[in-house]
């Protein structure tokens, strides 16, 4: 046990040391100082008293406290349910390739591999308890943060001891003939005569416990915190609210108080799993060989998980033609069976038309604003999310890179294909929201009705720009993978933790500053299109006019950026970044 | 076909590659041989136009690949040890893909008889993951010689190859040559070179020892009369200690 143990604190602080070490680099260094600064302000200040400026923190009634209790305890048995209905396979645990060839064939017990996992598990477990603490610090939920974060760690740790002894449950089930078919339905007749109780037991109590108006939020909560405070429920949430009622202790005294039964608990759970014997060996095994394939498929730049089956193609690609397209119907490919044009048309010709259904039959038009503002919303959404989260371009293929350049191309060839795919995708998706706000948009508060000619006008508009709006927030991070490689490695070898942060929020930052200032020439260019029309008061006609101007000044940007990525790519040195 | 005059590639300070000079003819298979970090790689990096030499002039088919890389990259073929396919393309996908790339209009007619050449005419709809490790190198070749390369490089070959594949790959590699593709093999395996190649370089520290006709070289390296083996040039040219079971 002691090697394990030497073992688990080496690795430990090696991994650190190399963080430490890491942090000479400039690139690191300056994004963990970025990092830890905003953790800094946005956490740490609020946790432990630190800053001496404290946010104004939520406290609980006694009802409050005893209706969040029953939440919670709802949630965590929610949460242990799915953990004994949905887990198909044998109980594995989680081991590096590296622990398997070291520790299974050497003269170790069956339980110290147990307690060499759980030590293992705790260090994951911390990391979680001190996020976690964080977070609910942040959102100001009153009391100490050190016990805040106890409470945190005894739920979590509970929960690794009921999951890994659940699943050792399941494999002896397994064993003795219960599929897991027999399982889940036993597990589910379990839970369905435990609700028949209580509904039956609610049916009795009379009116002062029937299910009020769904809108009446106050009498709903009211409904259940009675619902779980009386009757059968209290009974069944009973060990579930052991777990958390320490989290939500006020005051030393009474957590030390509350901790006592959570602990008792944890130990009946160490109790069960250590002295489960049952045998993990072959699916850890397996387990731990496919988590090896899917980190090193990470390192090569895979990061979706490997494709187990073939995708049609968007379109038929010739052999012939600008082979800039061949890279747009790779990463369209990789992008996933979604993105095909056939899957585009049938979702505009059967969605807008159940949408107009939609709409007329609710016959209100709040239902349409609701339509057209949600629209606008996941428009505007899509603008900033969107290339961040599709990333079907150098940020995919970069550690591919040097295949691409044994490519006959030139430089800007491959840049300009590599854009296009994300670009294709979003452009396509906006159009759809475009045309779904500008069926639905009818009205908007304080300017009234939206005649047909305006709304059309400006969608037309938005729909010029959108394009080209894409492909210049696309180009930005494609610019920073190509300038500053070295920040975009994936997999294990990456960079984590509040570095990888840091260096997150200066690209995120200096992303924005530069698309701000990618708009300023073409707005202006639009403006000065648009200003004849606002003498002559065409408007309507303005609008798509001056959006036409304004997305070719971004197209002439673009190009440039293309270009002069281009000469970057062809003079790209992935050696040097090595 | 292939000429290489003062390549040089630095990284920072270390100097990987220090001033090569050499040629290969149309039908002639190099064998570049050196120990570990001797820049055998960083050479056919920088030949196929994956990283760019500090110094030197490299020529393909007489484009030189820093002035006009696509006529020079059209030529060319470079075949690493680990194949480099992607993961969501079927074997289908990857020619479709690689003929676009290439420009290789009737490349269905091409592609046939070398799929069966290969043996993976009945993989076409496969991916990758699908693939053992030699059909992957399989699909990788298909892939590199779709556009009928007329220079071709190959970085350790045979990593990962049984028997059969090692045969079939010997005899592939030959049978390019034979077509008039000027060929050069990076490995360790010198049994392999000695079989397949019609040339050798040594490279050491990145500087050449040696380089010249297969026979030339082991008749220069042979002690008294009987010609040496290219192990044995190895461990003469280079210098290592030679240490016999």
């Amino acid at each position: 046990m002691r090697a394990l143990l030497y073992l688990q604190y080496q690795a430990f602080i090696n991994r650190q040391a190399s963080r430490l070490k890491r942090l000479k680099k400039p690139k690191y260094l300056i994004g963990g100082i970025a990092g830890g600064l905003y953790f800094y302000f946005y956490f740490f200040r609020f946790v432990f008293g630190a800053g001496g400026h404290r946010r104004a923190t939520f406290d609980f009634s006694p009802e409050h406290l005893q209706l969040v209790q029953a939440l919670a305890a709802s949630a965590l048995l929610v949460i242990v349910l799915l953990a004994w209905l949905i887990p198909h396979g044998r109980a594995a645990l989680m081991f590096t390739e590296a622990e398997v060839n070291f520790l299974f064939p050497a003269p170790i017990s069956r339980r110290n591999l147990i307690h060499f996992k759980l030590l293992k598990s705790q260090i994951a477990i911390l990391f979680t308890t001190l996020f976690l603490t964080l977070i609910t610090r942040r959102f100001g939920a009153a009391g100490s943060g050190w016990t805040r974060a106890f409470g945190w760690w005894v739920i979590l740790s509970t929960l690794n001891l009921h999951f890994l002894g659940s699943s050792f449950a399941r494999t002896m089930l397994l064993e003795r003939g219960i599929s897991n078919w027999k399982r889940r339905i036993l597990v589910l007749a379990l839970l369905a005569a435990f609700v028949s109780v209580v509904v039956v037991w609610s049916r009795h109590a009379g009116d002062s416990l029937s299910l009020p108006n769904i809108e009446d939020f106050p009498a709903l909560k009211e409904y259940f915190r009675r619902l779980t405070s009386t009757g059968p429920a209290p009974y069944l949430l009973y060990p579930f609210r052991l777990v958390v009622r320490p989290f939500f202790a006020h005051g030393a005294t009474q957590f030390l108080l509350l901790l006592g039964p959570a602990l008792a608990l944890m130990l009946l759970h160490y109790l069960w799993v250590i002295r489960a014997n049952v045998a993990f060996e072959e699916a850890s095994v397996d387990l731990s060989r496919r988590i090896a394939e899917r980190m090193t498929a990470a390192r090569s730049g895979n990061l979706q998980p490997r494709p187990t089956k073939a995708k049609a193609p968007p379109f038929r690609l010739s052999p012939t033609g600008s082979p800039a397209v061949a890279l747009l119907w790779k990463n369209l490919i990789a992008a996933g069976q979604m993105f095909s044009l056939r899957i585009w048309v049938l979702l505009l010709c059967s969605l807008l038309p159940m949408m107009f259904v939609l709409a007329s039959s609710f016959g209100s038009l709040h239902f349409s604003y609701a339509l057209g503002f949600g629209a606008m919303m996941v428009l505007i959404w899509s603008l900033i999310i969107g290339p961040q989260l599709l990333r079907q371009d150098f940020r995919h293929d970069l550690p591919i890179v040097d295949v691409l350049k044994t490519f006959p191309m030139r430089g800007w060839q491959v840049v300009f294909g590599e854009l296009l795919a994300p670009t294709a995708i979003l452009t396509f998706l906006q159009w759809f929201l475009i045309a779904v706000a500008m069926v639905f948009l009818t009205r908007l508060p304080d300017v009234g009705g939206l005649a047909f000619e305006s709304r059309f006008s400006v969608a037309l508009g938005i729909a010029v720009v959108i394009p080209m709006l894409n492909l210049v927030l696309l180009i930005i991070p494609n610019a920073a993978v190509l300038l500053f490689p070295g920040w975009f490695q994936t997999g294990r070898e990456g960079p984590h933790g509040i570095e990888a942060t840091g260096q997150r929020l200066i690209f995120m930052l200096g992303q924005v500053l530069i698309f701000v200032v990618a708009l300023i020439p073409a707005g202006a260019g639009a403006f000065v299109v648009f200003l004849p029309f606002i003498y002559w008061k065409q408007y309507l006609f303005g609008v798509p006019v001056a959006s036409i101007a304004f997305a070719a000044v971004l197209a002439i940007e673009a190009a440039i950026a293309i270009f002069a990525l281009g000469r970057i790519f062809e003079r790209f040195d992935l050696s040097a970044e090595a | 076909m292939i000429q290489v005059e003062g390549l040089t590639k630095l990284y920072g300070e270390f100097a990987a590659v220090t001033d090569l000079s050499f040629a290969v003819q149309p039908g002639e298979v190099l064998g570049l041989v050196g120990p570990n970090g001797a820049g055998k790689t960083t050479t056919l990096r920088c030949l196929s136009g994956i990283i760019p030499p500090t110094r030197g002039v490299i020529r393909i088919c007489g484009s030189a690949l820093a002035e006009d890389p696509i006529s020079a990259k059209r030529q060319l073929a470079f075949f690493s040890d680990e194949p480099r396919l992607f993961d969501y393309l079927t074997l289908d996908q990857h020619l479709a893909f690689t003929a676009r790339i290439y420009q290789v209009a009737n490349y269905r007619d091409i592609a046939r008889p070398l799929l069966e050449e290969l043996e993976i005419s009945d993989k076409i709809n496969l991916l990758p993951g699908e693939l053992s490790r030699g059909m992957k190198q399989k699909l990788a070749i298909a892939c590199g010689l779709l556009h009928s390369p007329k220079v071709i490089f190959f970085d350790e070959p045979l990593t990962g190859l049984d028997p059969i594949g090692i045969r079939r790959m010997k005899n592939s590699i030959l049978k390019r040559a034979r077509e008039g593709a000027a060929i050069i093999i990076s490995s360790h395996l010198l049994h392999l070179l000695e079989e397949v190649c019609s040339h050798v370089l040594i490279v050491k520290g990145g500087r050449k020892v040696i380089d010249g006709r297969l026979e030339d070289v082991r008749h220069k390296f042979a002690e008294e009369s009987v010609d040496a083996n290219l192990e044995e040039v190895f461990f003469r040219a280079t210098g290592e200690p030679e240490s016999k079971p």
